[in-house]
């Protein structure tokens, strides 16, 4: 059960990144992933050494005004943290971010307007790209607005299944009162629209790329032992 | 089902079960309430233990995680664990009772990157009032979550006490 989850930690969240280590060992996860925009501004993060029995990596959340900046942003990281998350602001972003091998998830918004599109599907798919789906809306809002993303996170899911897209589960943590179980965050993607079996593979999904991350390549196929 | 409270500030029994309600309601709808009628048992103030039908688990799971503030305080509520008799689950699970509550303990800390008052301690766990509102900008939560891991070695002088502050 190597459920993996990405988050963002103090100053960018408002938890340590040692107190979401503790929080999410009492909620049973082996591992989580830390993704700020600015690692390298990271509160504290000698202390999570002392919390035992988890495994807190350090990743990247790639933000850029332009696909231009965006590109430089992912190759200059890529080689500094073994796991590259862009969250899809605008059409240009997705597009780019779906089109380069070096990211590792991007996180689509569940948007009516912006839905996950053939091209994008299919660009993700032949770059290995898995596709995010943050459930934070769906403890956040309510009423309608809830319900229009739940459409749109139905939509995206569809695509991601007719592709063979590999999906992932979040539920994009700020703090430790963010933070849900493996098990809390299953029930809610079942809710939202995902197979039991799929929900739990979404949620295997980043500990197994930050593994595959780890290896040394030394081009695609070809690994330095 | 077992249920844990975590939150900011003291909840009461009365406030949490129309939130559940409510939760329940625009998740499932009127009809997806009816087949699964949740009844709070008993709440101490940190663990509870709710009813509900025993076909409807994940629906279950799945609306207590989707609980998220109550009048204005951060709440989370992590299952526990689920079992088929009020017995057993006051057995396994309710430990002793232990409230929450928002007062400051009265010891401030001044780091380079953060300063305000501890607010409370439980074992490793420091939530920390800060000085400057802004510091929890962007996660509706009015405390930051520390570790004393995160607070102990801030000046060579100090003297430390058990917990690492």
């Amino acid at each position: 059960m190597s459920f993996f989850e990405c988050l963002k930690a103090y100053p960018e969240g408002s938890a340590s990144a040692s107190r979401l280590a503790l929080t999410a060992k009492r909620l049973g996860y082996p591992g989580i992933i830390i993704c700020n925009q600015e690692p390298n501004k990271l509160f504290r993060p000698g202390a999570v050494e002392f919390i035992k029995g988890i495994e807190v990596a350090f990743g990247a959340e790639v933000a850029a005004q332009s696909a231009k900046a965006l590109k430089s942003r992912i190759s200059a990281l890529r080689a500094r943290y073994p796991f590259l998350v862009v969250r899809g602001t605008t059409e240009e972003i997705i597009r780019v971010a779906c089109e380069d091998p070096n990211v590792d998830l991007l996180l689509h918004p569940c948007d009516g307007h912006r839905p996950l599109g053939i091209a994008t599907a299919r660009a993700a798919k032949l770059n290995q790209v898995s596709i995010g789906f943050d459930l934070w809306p769906l403890l956040h809002l309510c009423g309608s607005p809830r319900a229009r993303w739940l459409e749109a996170f139905r939509r995206n899911l569809l695509f991601a299944r007719k592709f063979e897209l590999c999906p992932v589960i979040t539920a994009g943590a700020r703090s430790h009162l963010d933070l849900r179980s493996p098990r809390e965050l299953i029930a809610l993607a079942e809710v939202a629209g995902f197979e039991h079996d799929e929900a739990k593979d979404a949620l295997r999904r980043p500990g197994k790329l930050l593994e595959l991350n780890r290896r040394k390549w030394l081009s695609p196929g070809v690994e330095l032992l | 089902m077992i249920f844990e409270l975590e939150a900011e500030d003291e909840i009461l029994a009365k406030d949490l079960m129309p939130e559940i309600h409510s939760e329940q309601l625009f998740l499932f709808g009127d009809i997806g309430a009816s087949e699964n009628r949740l009844k709070l048992i008993a709440f101490n103030g940190r663990y509870g233990l709710i009813r509900f039908h025993h076909t409807h688990s994940v629906e279950t799971r799945a609306t207590l995680a989707s609980v998220y503030s109550i009048h204005g305080t951060r709440v989370v509520l992590h299952t526990k664990g689920v079992t088929g008799t009020i017995k057993s689950a006051t057995e396994k699970y309710l430990p002793r009772l232990s409230k929450i509550s928002a007062e400051s303990d009265g010891r401030r800390i001044e780091l380079e990157e953060v300063s305000g008052c501890i607010i409370r301690t439980h074992g490793l766990e420091v939530d920390l009032c800060p000085d400057d509102r802004n510091w929890t900008k962007g996660s509706d939560t009015r405390y930051l979550g520390l570790t004393s891991f995160d607070l102990s070695g801030g000046h060579d002088d100090a003297d430390g006490t058990a917990d690492g502050l």
